[in-house]
């Protein structure tokens, strides 16, 4: 009867106690497989494009900007978070990481910009991504020259191979104290 | 079987019967699937020999194919629920001069449906009892048809300010009060015109469509087969995998694409795990609709259980984007098991104790209680589907009749009540809680090993046609399919739960108190956005008066933005 | 004397109501496994209300009107309440009529604020108002005639029903009707019916803002507490300490837990329709009529 139901809501109501979460003054971690802003790792994107081509909302965009330089624009306002561009990619580039706190006034801080130098394949003709870490070398690949001019310095090969263990030994050589000697 | 095999040989004997000469062909498919070509004059003929056999309407489609044949196709698809088929009536009219019979007067459920096509396609149809505007906003141009190939997907003509939908006038000696298209107890925006006389009802009309935003038409001219999952998703909030896993089985069904019997597993788990969470909504979204927060807040409280599960599962709350074509996207290996096990055990105990301490509240029973009845026949009548339909003695329910996904495996009983009203509706609800709760442990036993997905080629089989149903936590989701010789649909009608639902809410309103408006309309767990998604071409905020030129690129369009594609589209 | 204790009346209500709308709050929160707003959150509320800019969207002069006389009766019914035991100055001026008449003349400033502002909705609060307000103030009417009663004057009521003095058996099942309609007087669940937020967006108030909202919503919590405390002068005997501020913490210590009562009752309950709270109302009146009776043949 009704008495008895609402003594048993009292007890539905009283049982949980507050079950309001602190957050945002305690930080709630998100589960492993959380799908949050995905994240590209610049290493190991060969800039195929795969992800632009599969992206739902149209969100992920490249242009070719001449035959060397391919930029990559991803726009996070309009991402829904599918993970669909993670599932395609190739060479595991892209991660979807934990990131839900997106929240921003400004759009821009959503983009994530890539720009990837491609070298054209001899066989085919078609443009891929070769990892170097350095300008330089990627001149250096195609042919051309960079010296340093300001400082009169010819620049064959770049500090990449320098070795800094040697650096620290030449520091122990004894140099002669005068010509001949 | 057997059974099932004659019945199907007496109603094509009966149809051949009813209207001989204008039958073309009879296709029989091994899904349970009937495909009638016939001339357009024999459709009033057919739909009611049908309909006197015991089917029950299920959705129209119509489609643009003036590029082959100077033609708009209509097909009606009506559903045999003992006996587990749908026969679905192909036909089509001359483009220059569409008319056709319109089939309401005869089935109140095609109704709406051949409104939105003399809305989209232009198509007429012939003693419609109630032709008015539909889907398309007021100040949209005549002439031009979204739906129709020749419409660009991102059109905006210009607005007009001033148009106003023409309401029908109220009966005598009543006032309107308009509700909508703000107001605290929708959730979507939408008008109901309700006319009161004093504090009692006395009619109502329904004005809505306000939300659409034209998913149909982008998804046939802008996206491809498998991107398409994850719009069909977002459809709706909370059947998201519901479209989801409707539109992979059209799409599998018309090209033929077999599904790994674990990935069949997996989507069944996920379609009874969003039962429960929309159960667990609606729960307390009724309780805040009768002023009892308390229940609302507790209702939350338990499936802020689930939603946790399925970040764990899938890792999002909502949206999950576990189904596509072919299977399923992720696994649930043993240690995510057993947290659906664990959590599964403690809302089972949660929604018991919730289910006692409201079952004997006389004065919940006040509100709910022979609030909002209609008959069985007016259920039938109007098509009724889902939870609201079974609580007014109508047995229903396609995971039953028309088995999908793993079902045809799954042991669990179908609640009907007779009492009709919104209490009913409530308690059929909770009954399905406990039958999901079952059959999630039953799938998590038998699960087979296996492959989740079947990898499939965005060629498939042009111009093959599809239906599949799903039983969505509000009632059937149809989605037709008709596959396109591009890598994407040619035609994909969605019609979701609450479109048939929501034209039989003025019969619950007559002769109730004006205070019992929200929680009617609130029991048949309106998802307006699911309802609206049909196609259209713009028109994202269809607020009156709002004046959008064209070209204006003031106002900011989804569609418009998709547009943007800097590499062309599919292969 | 009597002077200063009409200021501390106002005062008393005036700082305390918002801080116990801040508690029935915050109980409501905590049946339903949340955390709450703030205790000070009424208070945060009116100041953030008398900050905002009123829209008259309607052009009657009653429309800004009402809400001041709702403000200004409920005051002026503070200032007749003896609180403590001890008579205001302006007490011998009034009897129980007064009292019914400043509360009445409260309701009918919210049916003139909500017919002012010509929406729809309002006029379905206002009519529900109206039927609420005339059959419940019967209630309030007879507990203050059963006091008349008993002490054969119709002045304010100083000293309560149940004191061993003067004790009367019909206060007894007055208080128990009068704590049903306790829940139809403040305008909580199951209750609520005039301002029902689903339904009617607020009915009566949904056209006011900013100053004049806030002078209703001020109105409405100093109404609730003053029918608890009323409760709490007519029925619950005073302790006998004889000292003025020992009397008013115990008054309104009680009255606190009256409210908090309000709150669970009105956590626990849906909300009832107009015509079924109506049935309800026509039993409390004729069973207070019943009371008035048998206390007028001497019990």
């Amino acid at each position: 009867m009704w008495l008895i139901s609402k003594l048993r809501q009292a007890k539905v109501a009283l049982t949980p106690g507050v079950v309001t979460l602190k957050y945002p003054y305690e930080a709630k971690p998100v589960p492993k497989n959380f799908r949050g802003a995905p994240a590209w790792d610049h290493h190991k994107c060969i800039g195929c494009g795969g992800c632009a081509n599969h992206c739902p909302a149209r969100t992920i965009l490249i242009r070719d900007v001449c035959k060397d330089v391919r930029i990559m624009v991803y726009d996070g306002s309009r991402c829904t978070y599918c993970g669909r561009c993670r599932d395609v990619c190739p060479e595991d580039a892209i991660e979807m990481s934990k990131e839900f706190e997106l929240a921003t006034p400004n759009k821009a801080d959503l983009d994530v910009n890539m720009e990837l130098f491609m070298l054209t394949c001899q066989r085919c003709g078609r443009c891929y991504d070769m990892e170097r870490t350095n300008h330089i070398d990627h001149l250096d690949l195609r042919g051309y020259r960079y010296d340093d001019l300001e400082s009169r310095a010819v620049i064959r090969k770049t500090s990449d191979t320098f070795d800094t263990e040697l650096l620290k030994e030449t520091e122990n050589y004894k140099r002669p104290d005068k010509i001949g000697g | 079987m057997n059974k099932v095999y004659s019945k199907k040989q007496d109603l094509i004997q009966k149809i051949r019967q009813v209207s001989g000469e204008s039958i073309e062909n009879f296709e029989i498919t091994d899904d349970n699937r009937i495909y009638i070509d016939h001339k357009a004059d024999a459709v009033k003929g057919i739909a009611c020999a049908l309909r006197d056999e015991g089917a029950r309407y299920l959705v129209g489609t119509a489609s643009d194919t003036i590029d082959k044949d100077n033609c708009l196709s209509m097909i009606h698809s009506f559903a045999f629920d003992k006996e587990g088929f749908i026969v679905n009536m192909r036909t089509k009219v001359d483009a220059d001069n569409p008319v056709m019979d319109s089939i309401t007067p005869d089935v109140y459920g095609a109704g709406w449906s051949e409104r939105e096509f003399q809305d989209l396609l232009g198509m007429k149809f012939t003693g419609h009892p109630n032709p008015k505007r539909l889907i398309l906003a007021d100040d949209w141009p005549e002439g031009i048809y979204p739906l129709r190939k020749e419409v660009p997907h991102n059109l905006v003509p210009p607005g007009a300010e001033d148009v106003a939908f023409q309401l029908d006038n109220p009966p005598e000696g009543t006032s309107v009060i308009p509700v909508g298209p703000f107001h605290s107890s929708l959730h979507e925006p939408e008008h109901f015109a309700v006319y009161v006389d004093g504090e009692t009802i006395k009619g109502c009309e329904y004005r809505g469509f306000m939300t659409h935003r034209g998913i149909e038409k982008l998804c046939q001219t802008q996206v491809t087969y498998n991107e398409i999952p994850y719009i069909a998703e977002r459809i709706c909030g909370i059947c998201g995998s519901v479209h989801a896993t409707a539109y992979s089985q059209a799409v599998e069904e018309a090209a033929g694409i077999e599904v790994p019997r674990r990935a069949e597993y997996l989507r069944t788990i996920m379609l009874e795990i969003e039962r429960l969470h929309s159960h667990l909504l609606w729960l307390g979204v009724a309780g805040h609709l009768i002023g009892y927060d308390t229940v609302f807040m507790h209702a939350w409280r338990v499936r802020e259980d689930i939603m946790w599960l399925c970040e764990k599962i899938t890792g999002n709350r909502k949206t999950y984007g576990m189904i596509i074509i072919g299977g399923a996207r992720q696994d649930i290996d043993d240690a995510l098991q057993g947290d659906i096990l664990t959590s599964l055990a403690k809302v089972e105990k949660e929604v018991m104790a919730l289910h006692k301490a409201i079952e004997k509240d006389s004065i919940v029973h006040k509100r709910t209680v022979d609030v909002g009845w209609i008959s069985k026949k007016t259920a039938i009548d109007w098509s009724l589907v889902g939870p609201v339909a079974r609580a007014r003695g109508v047995d229903i329910d396609v995971r039953r009749d028309h088995p999908y996904a793993a079902y045809d495996d799954m042991l669990f009983d179908v609640p009907v009540l007779d009492g009709g009203d919104v209490w009913s509706t409530l308690v059929v609800r909770i009954l399905e809680m406990y039958e999901s709760v079952s059959i999630i442990r039953q799938c998590l036993k038998r699960m087979p090993d296996g492959p989740i997905l079947t990898e499939t080629s965005e060629e498939l089989p042009a111009f093959k046609h599809g239906i599949s149903v799903v039983e969505a936590p509000r009632g059937e989701s149809v989605h037709y399919m008709i596959t396109g010789d591009e890598p994407r649909p040619e035609r994909w009608r969605v019609r979701a739960p609450t479109y048939p639902n929501l034209q039989a809410v003025p019969d619950m309103l007559l002769n109730n108190e004006f205070a019992d408006f929200p929680i009617i309309v609130g029991s048949i767990d309106p998802c307006f956005s699911c309802t609206d998604r049909v196609i259209k071409v713009d028109m994202k905020n269809a607020h009156k008066g709002s004046s959008l030129t064209s070209g204006s690129g003031a106002t900011v369009l989804t569609n418009r933005d998709l547009e943007n594609m800097s590499r062309s589209k599919g292969k | 004397m009597e002077i200063a204790y009409l200021f501390i009346n106002i005062l008393i209500f005036l700082l305390l109501t918002p801080l116990l709308d801040g508690v029935v709050r915050r109980i409501t929160a905590r049946l339903q496994s949340r955390q709450g707003p703030p205790i000070t959150q009424g208070y945060y509320d009116i100041l953030k209300l008398f900050g905002k800019q009123t829209l008259f969207s309607s052009p009657y002069w009653s429309f800004k009107f009402a809400p001041i006389l709702a403000f200004a009766s409920i005051i002026s019914v503070i200032a007749f309440l003896p609180m403590g035991g001890k008579a205001t100055i302006l007490t011998p001026y009034g009897d129980i009529v007064t009292i019914i008449y400043l509360l009445t003349l409260g309701g009918v400033s919210v049916l003139i604020g909500a017919i002012s502002s010509r929406n729809p909705y309002a006029m379905m609060g206002a009519s529900r108002e109206m039927v609420t307000m005339v059959m419940v103030e019967p209630v309030l009417a007879m507990s203050l005639i059963v006091a008349a009663m008993k002490y054969k004057v119709l002045t304010v009521p100083l000293t309560a029903m149940t004191t061993a003095a003067s004790f009367s058996w019909t206060a007894i099942p007055m208080a128990l009707l009068y704590l049903v309609a306790l829940q139809a007087f403040v305008g909580r669940q199951p209750f609520d019916i005039a301002e029902a937020e689903i339904e009617l967006l607020e009915g009566p108030f949904i056209e006011f803002s900013g100053p004049s909202l806030g002078l209703y919503k001020y109105y409405m919590m100093l109404k609730q507490f003053f029918y608890s405390l009323l409760f709490v002068i007519l029925f619950i005997p005073l302790p006998l300490t004889g000292l003025y501020a020992i009397d008013v913490l115990f008054q309104c210590g009680i009255a606190i837990l009256m409210v908090g009562l309000i709150a669970v009752v009105g956590a626990t309950n849906p909300r009832l329709r107009i015509d079924q709270a109506t049935k309800i109302y026509a039993v409390l009146v004729v069973l207070s009529l019943g009371v008035a009776g048998l206390s007028a043949a001497g019990f």
